[in-house]
């Protein structure tokens, strides 16, 4: 089934051959759709789709036009984000990756189930594709789906170094349309992303340009007195951290793009009047959350990290870093809409238009204005109330280990109003032990959140899509009960920039996570911290335990938020080595990242 | 608005209390003799089949629906712009309740029309008996209003015309 990649040394001859070729092709590309919709001209990807048996993607490091300045990307086959790859389910892939830097380079295909020797993970999978060398990973399809592909060598993913993934399936889908358009969100910056890192490091909060002023600070005091104005500050001194921290490298460096196009370049999907449309979003970003809506249109999403999901109806969905949703909409009047991508920060946005003709514009909705973390964040703090527990079995709360929320006065907390603690749930707190220890497979875990969709979004104002909505056609073929739990704390210094699981960086734990081989576990995840976290796990899906019993969906990437504990079940039928981190790429780099290892 | 749509839910129960058993409207008292036509529908995942019928003003049709789909599904007939009002109101309900309403309960009244509907579980079969308008009509359809399920797909012309 599969055979090893052949890792070629080739002369400077044969590599500025095949750089031709590949250019040349691109170019091609281009000019004219490249993937044909039998339904009609579709214009699926704008930067030119490869698909087939042979797959070669040429990386390099050239000057482009980004956002009408000259940028300097990492492309591939000569454009940022680089080709869509369209395979089909049941063939098997080739897919040559000829490194044109003078650096090492990789390429992950994310959410791909596969040997993990052709996962693209330096140092885990393989040793990465020396400069002037090729790669070629060869894998049976086995899946269907949206999904997408990237670096995973240092940081080259902020570089461009990404492009989206389309798996035709064997068998009809349980859903149906005319055309389709994909949707890759990216953050771009002109900085190197070793200078970003840097200013991370030396300065927290160098991005944000949102702190609490003066200005801030004497409203606060009108509306809730001095003394709850000077704990609240002092608390969030004390835990390292601004309230607004809501992205820790914002709109004030990124420009957000749309499939490499800057809001201002007005990149336009097309449609004819009463056509259904499928519109498959990733978010390929480093760094970036996106709350997306068409003004004017019912999205009703029906894949969730390429795995199809019972539809639902929303007018708004976050998407996380390294997630993808698939959605449908209908737009019956001749007229343009917005496509709209806003930062979860609030500190920019991406845009496309969705209209019958090219040249077409719709309004651009108003920005929100930041989300302040303030009370939602102490709420999810462990997500309970701190005053209410002494009453309380706490040897029953698993994953609560108060040490190690550094730096926090719980004495100074006195003086919030923890009536305005919403997501609380306490009466299920008291049934965290069942009979063997562990909840029912499929059960929400104490201290999740699944019906929130999050900071800085109002359900009220709108339907916005949550975890709890994610629905499964059918179980997923593995329905034994975990046969241990295994709880990870995501830790965290934001002043010092130091992102982790269990408060270890990569760079300081001995070994491994183990796996058993064959066996069936329940991962926790319990975010200690006051930032969300996109946790992916390679080689493996994580069915998430979102309460919906046998019909919990599976998912690549599980967004944590602040405070939120999120578990998923996972079948370790995956022997080797297998990357698990944050997908957000300046903490993965910063050490939140670990090697799962099945045997 | 939640003490409004706590007004409709209310209305909409107190409908489906008077109308029986609605949902299980195959069940009506229609003797055999009195059916013109049998019409066999498979309802899958998010599909109809066959996903446009034609059938005669005034012809009584025996639907034969058959979910061979693995989730919940059903069977409704009603003008297009009724059925889309009502999938509407449903999905306003469903968000104002984070979404976990029970969409499986009668629902399927507007205004005056009570729309012939049938719902069929999974790996089941229901039948609905209906005569058609004794006039041609191009505006019915047939649909699945649970939501999501018609915009996946699951919806057809249900043409009446000799």
């Amino acid at each position: 089934m599969t055979s090893s990649s052949a890792d070629a040394t080739l002369s400077r001859r044969q590599l500025l051959k095949v750089a031709t070729a590949l250019g040349l092709s691109t170019a091609a590309l281009g000019l004219r759709p490249a993937w044909a919709n039998p339904d009609g001209i579709s214009n699926v990807y704008p930067h030119g789709a490869v698909q087939g048996r042979d797959i070669s993607l040429a990386v390099r490091r050239e000057s482009l036009p980004i956002a009408g300045r000259q940028g300097r990307p990492i492309t591939l086959n000569g454009t940022s984000p680089g080709p869509l790859i369209r395979l089909r389910e049941g063939d098997d892939a080739s897919l040559k990756v000829v490194n044109l830097l003078d650096e090492d380079t990789s390429v992950h295909w994310h959410g791909l189930i596969l040997p993990p020797e052709m996962d693209g993970v330096p140092g885990i999978s393989f040793a990465g594709i020396a400069p002037g060398q090729a790669f070629t990973a060869r894998f049976p399809v086995n899946q269907n789906g949206t999904y997408w592909y990237h670096s995973h060598s240092g940081l080259q993913e902020q570089l461009g170094h990404a492009g989206p993934m389309i798996i035709d399936a064997a068998e009809p889908e349980p859903f149906s349309y005319d055309r389709e358009h994909v949707l890759l969100l990216t953050d771009w910056t002109f900085e190197e992303p070793t200078d970003v890192f840097r200013h991370l490091k030396v300065a927290e909060g160098y991005y944000n340009y949102q702190e609490r002023t003066i200005a801030d600070f004497f409203n606060d005091v009108a509306k809730n007195g001095l003394a709850d104005t000077l704990a609240q500050r002092s608390m969030w001194e004390q835990m390292r951290m601004s309230s607004r921290d809501i992205a820790d490298v914002t709109g004030s460096t990124y420009t957000y793009l749309m499939n490499g196009h800057a809001p201002r370049d007005n990149w336009t999907a097309l449609f004819n009047p009463g056509e259904k449309l499928r519109l498959r979003i990733i978010n390929g970003s480093a760094m970036s959350y996106f709350d997306v809506r068409i003004p004017g249109l019912k999205m009703t999403v029906v894949a969730a990290d390429g795995q199809p999901v019972q539809p639902v109806p929303v007018d708004e969905l976050r998407i996380a870093v390294a997630e993808t949703y698939d959605v449908l909409v209908e737009p019956e009047v001749s007229r343009a809409y917005t496509i709209f991508a806003e930062a979860m920060d609030r500190s920019g946005y991406a845009r496309a238009t969705l209209a019958p003709r090219l040249g077409m514009v719709a309004p651009i909705p108003e920005r929100r204005r930041i989300a302040d973390r303030g009370m939602e964040a102490m709420a999810g703090h462990g997500g309970m109330e701190h005053s209410s527990m002494s009453g309380m079995d706490h040897s029953s709360m698993q994953g609560m280990d108060h040490s190690s929320m550094q730096g926090m006065d719980h004495s100074s907390m006195q003086g919030m109003d923890h009536s305005s603690m919403q997501g609380m749930d306490h009466s299920s707190m008291q049934n965290t032990t069942t009979a063997g220890g562990l909840l029912p497979a499929g059960t929400a875990q104490p201290g999740s959140r699944y019906d929130q969709p999050g900071i800085g979004i109002d359900p009220q104002e709108r339907h916005v899509l949550t975890y709890r909505d994610l629905k499964a056609y059918s179980p997923w073929p593995d329905r034994r009960p975990p046969g241990r739990e295994l709880e990870l704390q995501l830790t965290g210094n934001m002043e010092r920039y130091m992102w982790s699981f269990d408060g270890k960086k990569f760079s300081e734990v001995d070994g491994p996570i183990l796996f058993k081989h064959g066996e069936r576990l329940r991962l926790i995840f319990f975010n200690t911290t006051m930032m969300e976290h996109p946790i992916h796990l390679h080689g493996m899906w994580m069915e998430l335990e979102n309460g919906a019993g046998e019909l919990i969906p599976r998912k690549h990437t599980l967004n944590v938020k602040p405070g939120e504990r999120v578990s998923a079940l996972v079948s370790a039928d995956a022997p080797g080595s297998w990357a698990f981190h944050c997908h957000l790429l300046y903490h993965m780099d910063a050490g939140m990242f670990r090697v799962v290892r099945v045997a | 608005m939640r003490q409004l749509l706590l007004a409709i839910t209310l209305g909409l129960t107190a409908t489906a209390a008077l109308a029986g058993p609605g949902h299980d409207g195959g069940e009506q008292d229609i003797p055999e003799s009195e059916i013109d036509r049998t019409i066999e529908v498979k309802a899958g995942d998010l599909w109809f089949k066959p996903d446009d019928l034609s059938i005669a003003p005034g012809e009584t049709v025996k639907f034969v629906i058959e979910n061979i789909g693995q989730i919940e599904h059903e069977f409704v007939i009603g003008a297009a712009d009724e059925q889309q009002e009502h999938r509407e109101m449903m999905q306003d309900m469903a968000s104002s309740d984070g979404g976990h309403h029970d969409m499986s309960a009668d629902h399927h009244s507007t205004g005056d029309n009570v729309m012939p509907a049938v719902t069929v579980a999974s790996g089941e079969t229901k039948t609905l008996v209906w005569t058609a308008p004794d006039t041609a009509n191009h505006d019915l359809i047939y649909a699945c209003n649970i939501p999501g399920h018609f915009e996946g797909g699951m919806h057809g012309e249900l043409n009446v015309k000799d």
